[in-house]
């Protein structure tokens, strides 16, 4: 009588139970397919494969040179409410980190040190910040990198957006300047 | 119990997979009347009471100097002329709003 319960009828029934085990490899292949974009992403982080997308190399500001770069070629990225924003990494030359105390960057030329736009954090050999892209940005705006040194004065020098974030300027100019 | 557990076991590991969050710092300005409201706050959605809120003139002079109330908005006067507005929770962290961008809600 209990036979009848172990013994599954029907040909198709019994080759399901024999052969639903074999579905563990898709767990191990579907991971496969995510792993050039987790080592290409890690390497990206770890700084192995270059300070970021189109970079802008030697950019001088005051006495300091620096490397500008977008993380990713790729459009501003909405971040709720706050409005969008694009991550750019910057690096100062090797030997010379030597009195600054703060790196900033924002669309325009800054009013004041105040509102001198995000601040770059991390080693002074790759840092990163988040730049908020206003609305009503023109595609042919230039962002302005500030340094505050430790003198207390201001270094600022400019490059254009378009040079160094051609996505970003394409993205402005599909919306027109004007969201 | 076990059931259960069984079934919340992949929404709970969900969850706890969410990416970092982000905390960009914003300002709205809205106009009624002669009074202007900011709001300020972060995107991760916790508020900003206690920051610093200034209204500067063009030519840099500090019209309001404030701080944001217990619910995290500041109401003042429209000043005459160009200014803006100057969320400033601290180096790198502000937000400009010009008086361009305010207007009726």
């Amino acid at each position: 009588m209990s036979q009848a319960h172990t013994l599954p009828q029907g040909g198709f029934k019994q080759w399901w139970l024999k052969w639903r085990f074999h579905l563990n490899i898709l767990l191990i292949l579907i991971p496969l397919g995510f792993m050039p974009k987790y080592f290409a992403d890690a390497s990206l982080f770890r700084g192995d494969s270059g300070l970021g997308a189109n970079v802008v190399q030697g950019l001088q500001v005051g006495r300091w040179t620096l490397d500008l770069a977008e993380l990713r070629d790729e459009a501003p990225r909405a971040d709720g409410p706050a409005g969008d924003f694009k991550a750019f990494n910057a690096a100062l030359c090797n030997t010379c980190a030597e009195g600054v105390k703060a790196i900033y960057l924002r669309i325009g030329k800054p009013r004041s040190l105040r509102a001198a736009g995000s601040i770059f954090f991390g080693p002074p050999s790759r840092m990163g910040t988040n730049l908020p892209i206003p609305p009503r940005t023109r595609p042919d705006a230039d962002i302005w990198v500030t340094i505050e040194g430790w003198d207390g004065k201001m270094y600022q020098a400019s490059v254009p957006l378009a040079k160094a974030s051609p996505a970003t300027a394409a993205w402005l100019e599909k919306q027109g300047g004007n969201k | 119990m076990k059931h259960l557990m069984r079934r919340l076991a992949l929404p709970c590991l969900l969850l706890a997979a969410t990416p970092a969050l982000a905390h960009n710092p914003m300002c709205e300005c809205t106009e009624s009347g002669e009074q202007i409201t900011c709001k300020g706050g972060f995107s991760d959605g916790s508020g900003a009471p206690g920051v610093t809120l200034d209204v500067i003139g063009y030519d840099e002079q500090v019209l309001v100097a404030s701080k944001l109330g217990a619910d995290s908005t500041l109401s003042f006067k429209r000043p005459d002329g160009e200014f803006y507005v100057l969320f400033d929770a601290g180096p790198g962290h502000v937000v400009e709003v010009d008086h361009a961008d305010i207007g009726a809600p």
